[in-house]
């Protein structure tokens, strides 16, 4: 069957209807089995694609900026992942991210938090009975500031059945201009994956908290660099702070 | 256990579950991900577009409800139509798609690859039942990322022509893909 509305589902599936036509096929599309079994078929047509590997790091790239830019108006042109950089390694793809940034006090109360959970944890396995608990280690270091740079910082690593947590704080920050911010990264085998960003508050303090939801790694350092702009995948800027920490933890 | 279905999950992406939104991310990054760096030649380019057909899910933009469908087929037209946006926005010509074709490293599992395999022989299939002409609007729609309006210039057919012979193309490509799915093989020299 052939109608007036059967017509333009070619014009539909281009995208070229406006807001009214577009309605009026919708609600063709919702009596006309023909109609919509066309559509459904076209559900299949990527597959006639090769299969191609996602990019390294997509999907956290993309998740932060579905999630992140919220309520922004602006479209997504300047998220467009920069060219010609060297690619993080292609073990990141498959992971899921998570950042969330936080106030300096927020953050402190936060350390003590997941130390306090990570030390009642010891604190019970020293006990001889005591049941079987999840696999929890922790780890904080102190981050070496780098030659010229004034600023310290500390980082606090939770590893629990299979995740990290990764809560990173600094002092004494040099203040950012204009789109400068500090970029958190952990590195293996001098290897980056982007892990938070934050720009210091008027106290020059700073903060990230960081998820990691399967972290099978074995990170051997962690960075903070001060870089030109947001959402770098490798780094641009000079590392400001950093240390070694232990990938077996 | 029952998988959820597509359109559940999108009820719940409008009450602004995360953790739904990324189950239906997981479940069609590869495939449409594939399908954009076929169309725009362009791993950059294809994961910019995904970004935006995942932004629009997000923010509602577009909705979708199933009488508009199965959710992948609406997933793939908002695919399609970004990356023919930001093909256009680029003034990019296509690339030939060998030059990009990084075949699926060895990360994915083995039902993964053997799901797109049976996905991929049966829409092959049903493709070869279509005359050359009507694959050709086939490919220049969906992997060429044209209009109707460049179709109907390059091809120097009318419109109309232009939209009525897509149109009898996707809807000869559902009767052979249902005949396909159903019937497992098809008999190649049979007429539709």
């Amino acid at each position: 069957m052939t109608n007036v509305n059967c017509d333009q589902l070619i014009d539909y599936l281009n995208g070229a209807l406006n807001e009214q036509e577009q309605k009026q096929f919708e609600a063709h599309l919702a009596e006309c089995p023909e109609c919509r079994e066309i559509v459904d078929a076209t559900g299949e047509l990527p597959y006639l694609a090769d299969p191609v590997a996602p990019n390294p790091g997509m999907k956290a790239r993309i998740l932060d900026a579905v999630f992140d830019e919220e309520g922004q108006p602006a479209p997504l042109a300047e998220e467009r992942p920069t060219r010609n950089k060297p690619a993080p390694p292609a073990t990141m793809a498959k992971r899921g991210f998570r950042t969330s940034k936080w106030t300096p006090l927020v953050a402190a109360a936060l350390l003590v938090s997941l130390l306090g959970n990570a030390y009642a944890f010891y604190e019970l396995s020293d006990q001889p009975d005591a049941p079987a608990a999840p696999e929890v280690a922790f780890e904080t270091v102190d981050l070496q500031a780098s030659e010229a740079f004034e600023g310290t910082g500390t980082a606090a690593l939770v590893h629990e059945e299979g995740a990290l947590n990764l809560l990173v704080q600094a002092n004494q920050l040099e203040p950012t201009s204009g789109e400068q911010v500090y970029q958190v990264w952990l590195l293996k085998d001098g290897q980056p994956i982007p892990t938070g960003a934050f720009t210091p508050s008027q106290e020059n303090e700073g903060a990230v908290f960081f998820s990691l939801n399967e972290d099978t790694e074995g990170w051997d350092t962690i960075a903070v660099t001060l870089e030109p702009n947001r959402g770098n995948t490798a780094p641009q800027g000079e590392v400001v702070l950093s240390a070694a920490i232990d990938p077996e933890a | 256990m029952e998988k959820i279905s597509d359109a559940l999950l999108y009820e719940r992406v409008r009450g602004k579950d995360k953790d739904a939104l990324e189950e239906l991310y997981d479940r069609y990054e590869k495939m449409l991900f594939s399908y954009l760096c076929k169309m725009t030649g362009d791993r950059d380019l294809a994961e910019e577009a995904l970004q935006e057909v995942f932004v629009k899910v997000w923010r509602g933009v577009g909705s979708y409800d199933e009488s508009k469908g199965k959710f992948v087929a609406w997933l793939v037209t908002m695919s399609r139509n970004a990356a023919v946006d930001l093909i256009r926005k680029q003034k990019k010509p296509s690339v030939p798609l060998d030059e990009i074709a990084e075949v699926e490293s060895t990360d994915s599992s083995v039902e993964e690859t053997a799901e797109w395999q049976e996905k991929s022989e049966q829409i092959h299939q049903a493709v070869r039942h279509l005359s050359e002409e009507q694959q050709k609007m086939v490919h220049l729609f969906y992997f060429k990322g044209y209009t109707h309006e460049t179709i109907a210039e390059k091809c120097g057919i009318p419109l109309g022509t232009v939209k009525s012979r897509i149109r009898l193309a996707l809807k000869k490509l559902k009767t052979s893909l249902q005949m396909v799915q159903e019937g497992g093989v098809l008999d190649d020299k049979r007429e539709l």
